[in-house]
């Protein structure tokens, strides 16, 4: 059984006129990757602001490596690595200069060089903040969420406004971290980034957290519609759904998409396909995703809320 | 405290100052402009002279002598004017005509005049008699009003010596520091004491609302650096800041305008207390203003009136009483003041006075910074 590294009871934030957390309960473990998926507004950076003890709740209690966020934030802030959301540095620092300054505000003599490989940021080494692109300057981040060796991890939206590839990079950075023995705690809403990632996703929406297990768990519990795309097929297909009562969308093209509800389902539309002799050019068969999960339980987009500005 | 911190917070702020040339730009070429600026308008300030057009229509012996006299006060150059004037009323569109503020005319007859009123006193004749010198000025010009008042006080002598008798009293004037010292050593402490002020609040406030949007005041919370010491560090950039300022201010003031400050451990220990005090002020605003806009509007607010109620460009002594009361209570009041005893009068009642009001205040204002201020938000 794993250890229970951040253990969160009952935490309230109300603000003058709205509740920003809603009473929201959850675990998180030692050594896996805890994905806060959300929309931008539902809760995610007052919670994990919480858990860093930079933030005060109005209520709830909130435990972090066995110590009471309240009480202990001195020894809670040597032992957890923050990078914020939005992380900024000082524009004209080297990436060098800006991790030194870090590690000696932690009173740390971590290898800086080490760090920077880590992170693959060896080559920027010398280069001022300011002149990187945004995945770098996110990647520096991390670095200096690392210079004190940290226990935890906390990335706030760690690849928000970042193109396909840096925020790949991002995750390479992230998964080696996890190899290392680090517990991640990540907010994001980016729901490939939490499939990619997390061990455990906990879903927010407006303060709630609404669903909460692994990836596969939550699509199995919530969604567990199997879509089965066809392509190029004749007419007949769409008969095969009917015949199943199954939901089918054509998509253009002689295109048909079969929403399944399990996998045998899947093996007879294939059977049919095959018993009635129809044509088809390729057989397409997805698992729904956490944004399907999301937008089933609460009706809501996560992309379009969640876009950055 | 933990003054490692405190020396790592201050070394990257200093880096990242030399770093920028338009930082660094600023802080040095405030102080020089205005130094400049006050330098040249105030160079000739005490030994000014000041054109006096003169008609003289009568053009006898005495009239010469008087315009002569006049000239060698040193504080008139006599313009004399011609034929082109040949009564009051030419004189007047003279005046307009050629944008003058001020024309003696010398009416014809004043020689004889002058003469027969010296006979009848030479011979004991009581008399009421008087001549007449006519001043055409434009009343709208002060410079008019100054020279009015110079002929005013050179006349009286005159008419005294006429009447032969000697002076009762007195007025000799003296300045009240040695001779030395010209206005450019009164106006210097002023631009020091308020541009230390405007680097350290300005500073303080754009820098600490630049790190608040840039997220880097989130960062640095989540580390052990405490308020109080990213506070000491801020306030010791700044020190830094009115070091290289004042420096600047002191040298073009004796390399271009013959500065002569005294200088002694007072002056660092009132630019000291003067970052102290604004910076400290210049934390507590960006602590409850946090938009930067607003904060600047705020360090506006609180400069303004210092620039010009505390005696740095005018005088307090010409302001209604309330204001020069209002004066007194506001730091840059204490830090001119002290300065200017330090630089320039080393009356000692000031320089404790200062030095005691500006301790007390900043030693407030930086337990304020620390009390009030919290890396946590709300």
């Amino acid at each position: 059984m794993p250890e229970t590294i951040i253990q969160v009871r009952d935490l309230v934030k109300q603000y003058d006129d709205n509740t920003a957390v809603n009473s929201i309960s959850f675990d998180v473990n030692e050594g896996e990757v805890f994905a806060f998926l959300g929309p931008n507004g539902a809760g995610k950076t007052t919670t994990v602001e919480i858990i860093e003890t930079i933030r005060t709740a109005t209520s709830g209690d909130i435990q972090i490596l066995g110590m009471d966020v309240n009480k202990n934030r001195t020894e809670i802030l040597k032992r957890i690595g923050v990078m914020p959301q939005d992380f900024s540095s000082f524009d004209r620092l080297t990436v060098w200069e800006t991790v030194q300054y870090y590690a000696r505000l932690f009173g740390s003599d971590v290898d800086i060089d080490g760090l920077l490989k880590l992170v693959n940021l060896q080559e920027e080494r010398d280069k001022h903040y300011v002149t990187l692109s945004g995945g770098l300057k996110q990647r520096v981040g991390i670095a200096v969420a690392l210079v004190n060796d940290p226990e935890i991890v906390f990335l706030d939206e760690p690849t928000t406004g970042l193109d396909p590839r840096a925020r790949r990079d991002v995750w390479e950075v992230v998964k080696d971290l996890k190899k290392r023995g680090k517990t991640i705690f990540l907010t994001t809403h980016y729901m490939e980034e939490a499939e990619v990632l997390a061990d455990d996703v906990a879903i927010i929406s407006k303060g709630d957290i609404i669903a909460h297990g692994s990836v596969d768990g939550l699509i199995d519990q919530f969604c567990s519609t199997i879509h089965v795309a066809i392509k190029g097929a004749g007419p007949g297909v769409k008969e095969i759904a009917d015949e199943m009562s199954l939901v089918s969308e054509s998509l253009g093209n002689g295109n048909v998409q079969i929403e399944a509800d399990n996998n045998e389902q899947v093996v007879e539309i294939l059977n049919s396909l095959k018993n009635k002799n129809i044509g088809y050019g390729s057989v397409d068969i997805r698992k729904a995703n956490l944004e399907e999960v999301f937008l089933k339980l609460t009706g809501e987009s996560l992309i379009d809320k969640g876009d950055p500005k | 405290m933990n003054f490692k911190l405190v020396y790592a917070s201050l070394s990257i702020t200093l880096k990242e100052f030399y770093r920028s040339k338009a930082s660094m730009f600023f802080v040095l070429l405030f102080p020089i402009i205005l130094m400049l600026l006050f330098g040249l308008i105030f160079q000739d300030q005490g030994e000014t002279v000041y054109d006096l057009h003169v008609r003289d229509l009568d053009g006898g012996v005495n009239s010469q002598n008087i315009t002569e006299m006049l000239g060698n006060t040193e504080i008139f150059n006599i313009v004399e004017v011609g034929d082109e004037v040949g009564d009051i009323e030419d004189a007047k569109d003279y005046l307009t005509e050629h944008k003058l503020n001020a024309m003696l005319v010398i009416p014809e007859g004043y020689s004889d005049g002058f003469d027969a009123i010296m006979i009848d006193r030479f011979l004991g004749i009581p008399t009421n008699d008087t001549v007449d010198v006519v001043m055409i000025y434009d009343p709208a010009n002060t410079a008019a009003m100054t020279k009015i008042s110079i002929l005013n006080s050179i006349l009286d002598g005159v008419n005294k010596a006429a009447t032969g008798m000697p002076d009762v009293l007195v007025l000799e004037m003296e300045t009240t520091v040695s001779d030395d010292f010209d206005y450019i050593d009164f106006f210097a402490p002023g631009i020091i004491a308020m541009s230390v002020m405007t680097t350290a609040l300005f500073g303080t406030v754009t820098i600490n609302t630049e790190l608040r949007q840039k997220g880097i005041l989130r960062k640095l919370a989540t580390t052990p650096l405490s308020r109080s010491e990213w506070l000491l560090a801020n306030i010791l950039y700044q020190l830094c800041m009115a070091i290289l300022s004042t420096i600047s201010i002191i040298l073009i003031g004796v390399g271009l305008f013959d500065l002569n400050p005294h200088l002694n451990l007072f002056l660092p220990l009132f630019v000291i207390l003067n970052v102290f005090a604004f910076s400290g002020i210049g934390m507590l605003i960006t602590r409850f203003v946090k938009e930067a806009e607003s904060a600047h509007a705020a360090a506006n607010a609180i400069m303004f009136p210092m620039m010009f109620l505390s005696g740095t460009f005018f005088p307090l002594e010409g302001m209604p009483d309330f204001l020069q009361t209002f004066a007194k209570v506001l730091p840059l009041y204490y830090v001119n003041e002290g300065l200017r005893a330090a630089m320039i009068t080393l009356d000692e009642g000031t320089l404790m006075t200062s030095t005691v009001v500006l301790i007390i205040l900043a030693i407030v204002i930086f337990i304020l910074g620390v009390l009030l201020t919290s890396w946590k938000h709300d």
